[in-house]
């Protein structure tokens, strides 16, 4: 098992799809950050040598993934709701937000709400632990 | 407990849990049965059915027929890592069942040029079947499985060959000892490429060189192995580690006899833990067992089989060091970006990997490199070939020279203007300068009739061609096969089967 970026990948996993796992990290990001430590494409996780690793993980950790990413397309989502843009009402209605029709089939929109929510939990759930930070913080 | 009488029309209800003993029997009083239902009469009633032949049919069930789905089936484990490609990549020389040829001579010194012996198959010494898997000479979709034993036919351009390999070793005429040739080696589909490579192998064996091989061009280009830049080098060049420590490895697999008989003799500050007195497989050895230096030690070891003298203090075991043969197929896949990027995600050109340089660099400085003599041979392949314009041009360009065109006559074909040729490939295959032998092209075509016959005269013998090989039939094979493409000739030989005997009908 190798360490990147505070998750366990086993050695036989191809690199790139290891790193598609993050979120935020898609073909174009992974191929790129491949192409920098000069790693080849079907390179499994097990090959890389210590230094690659932490090149890797040094690099990932710089860049805006996983909850931070998050965090600003929720942030960005509340924008519009508080802006009071027409964007932002339909993402409070649980509607279509890009112009679909809604006569019919607004059933598929349902995936993209579900989604939303799920990270407006993960929200709540950043800002509990925040302030739990804070308070330990405090307290000390 | 309800009452046995029907309240609408008095008539008893059957009720067989009425205690019977206090009612008269009912054969004697004539009684008013009741049916299903009242208003028919009992002798209409329907047949009451019987009681296991009630089929419960649950609410809302179908009665159409439905048949079971299948029980989907447990699924095994996956085969292991690497199993897969092992069946896949597996060759076998041999088939027990294919009759053995009486009288078939082995490939040696003394048959590879014997003229009479055009046309036959001569078949592969059982001692260097190893040394020839070892250089992955052997490919996987060959007809080796048919027969008894591996056996090559013995083709003009085989004979030439062997002439040269004659030559270069310096037995025969010693005016071309320690020359180099290089050809590039093309030809239509089936036409034999690998096997001419094979053979080459097989003689470079029988003559003590020492055989270098890429087996498949594209493996160093497809981005399957690591790679690393070299600092320094401008444009930045890649050294594959892992490709060259298999390339040595094979190396060393394969002439492991001459490698262990020759010993260091040149200066290598680059290897500290090679040893003064060490063999040059031990060298070999140092780049296998650690990648990391493997491109040192491969550059090493190429000096050292190049060397024609021993460096000063070291001439003590020097020995001379035999021909080289330095054979690679399917190298249109070295004619164009490779699959690994530069750090700014640009695509790197094959000519930029160091290793893949140091072989094309060979067609240019192969007699300044090879200093002892040997044999450059690169065959392009047909069966997995990318389209690249540029090659195909230069490929024309090399024809046409070879054909006496100059290169500043208007016929000599260059590329079409906005085609995007690259300028990289056409330099690769100009004219070389000063004393460095130009390098051929060599066409590959079908066998002539007799050789032909002789080929297929070996699937009879082998029990896998039932019908009688005489000049007709050998002529149409001939045509059929495209002008005698051996590898349509194969198809046809161990597809024919023996014709339907006609039984004599009895009146």
């Amino acid at each position: 098992m190798v360490f990147i970026l505070g998750v366990n990948f086993p050695e036989r996993n191809l690199l790139k799809k290891s790193l598609e796992t993050f979120f935020g990290v898609g073909g174009h990001t992974s191929s790129r950050l491949l192409a920098r430590f000069n790693i080849h494409p079907t390179c499994r996780v097990g090959e890389l040598a210590n230094k690659q690793v932490l090149d890797l993980t040094a690099v990932l950790s710089d860049m805006k993934i996983e909850n931070d990413l998050r965090r600003e397309v929720l942030n960005d989502i509340k924008r519009l709701k508080e802006t009071g843009t027409y964007r932002g009402r339909r993402h409070a209605l649980g509607l279509p937000v890009r112009g679909q029709r809604t006569r019919t089939q607004v059933g598929c929109f349902s995936f993209a709400v579900s989604y939303i929510l799920r990270l407006d939990i993960l929200d709540t759930m950043l800002g509990v632990f925040g302030c739990f930070v804070d308070m330990v913080l405090m307290v000390s | 407990m309800a009452s046995s009488w029907c309240w609408s029309c008095l008539s008893r209800l059957r009720a067989p849990s009425t205690p019977r003993a206090i009612l008269p029997p009912q054969s004697i009083t004539p009684r008013l049965t009741t049916a299903s239902f009242h208003s028919s009469a009992v002798q209409y009633a329907n047949p009451t059915k019987k009681k296991g032949a009630l089929v419960a049919v649950k609410y809302r069930q179908g009665q159409t027929l439905r048949r079971k789905k299948k029980k989907t089936t447990e699924r095994s484990r996956p085969p292991a890592v690497g199993e897969r490609k092992a069946l896949r990549k597996r060759i076998v020389l041999s088939n027990p069942n294919a009759l053995e040829v009486e009288g078939m001579q082995d490939l040696s010194a003394e048959t590879m040029i014997d003229a009479r012996l055009r046309g036959s198959v001569l078949g592969l010494p059982v001692p260097m079947l190893d040394q020839l898997r070892a250089v992955q000479a052997f490919k996987p979709k060959q007809g080796w499985s048919i027969f008894r034993r591996p056996g090559t036919v013995l083709r003009r351009d085989t004979l030439e060959m062997a002439r040269l390999f004659e030559k270069i070793s310096g037995e025969g005429d010693a005016a071309e000892k320690g020359k180099v040739v290089k050809k590039i080696i093309t030809g239509l589909k089936g036409s034999g490429k690998t096997v001419h490579l094979l053979q080459a192998m097989a003689m470079g064996f029988l003559k003590k060189w020492v055989v270098v091989t890429v087996p498949d061009a594209r493996e160093l280009v497809s981005g399957d192995t690591s790679y690393s830049p070299i600092e320094g080098t401008n444009p930045l060049q890649y050294v594959q580690p892992n490709a060259v420590s298999a390339l040595l490895m094979r190396t060393v697999e394969a002439n492991r006899q001459v490698l262990s008989s020759l010993n260091v003799s040149q200066k290598h500050t680059g290897l500290p833990s090679l040893k003064p007195s060490s063999t040059l497989e031990d060298l070999a050895k140092l780049g296998f067992q650690d990648a990391a230096i493997a491109w040192p030690v491969f550059q090493a070891l190429w000096t050292e089989l190049t060397a024609t003298a021993a460096a000063p203090g070291m001439e003590k075991d020097f020995k001379a060091r035999p021909p080289m043969l330095v054979t690679v197929d399917g190298i249109a896949h070295w004619m164009k970006e490779s699959a690994y990027r530069a750090s700014d995600f640009t695509p790197v050109h094959a000519h930029d990997l160091v290793f893949v340089k140091h072989f094309l660099s060979l067609l240019q400085n192969g007699q300044a490199s090879l200093k002892n003599g040997g044999m450059v041979l690169y065959a392009t392949s047909t069966s997995n070939n990318p389209s690249i314009y540029t090659l195909e041009v230069a490929l024309d360009q090399l024809a046409a020279r070879q054909a006496g065109t100059s290169p500043s006559s208007p016929d000599y074909p260059s590329p079409e203007a906005y085609s995007g040729a690259d300028a990289r490939v056409l330099d690769l295959f100009k004219p070389t300068t000063g004393k460095e032998p130009q390098f051929e092209l060599q066409t590959l075509g079908g066998l002539t009739r007799d050789e032909t016959r002789g080929y297929l005269e070996y699937f009879a013998r082998s029990g896998l061609l039932r019908e009688e090989v005489n000049e007709t039939w050998v002529g149409e094979k001939w045509s059929l096969s495209g002008g005698g493409i051996i590898g349509e000739l194969e198809k046809l030989g161990r597809h024919v089967r023996t014709t339907a005997q006609t039984t004599p009908v009895l009146n």
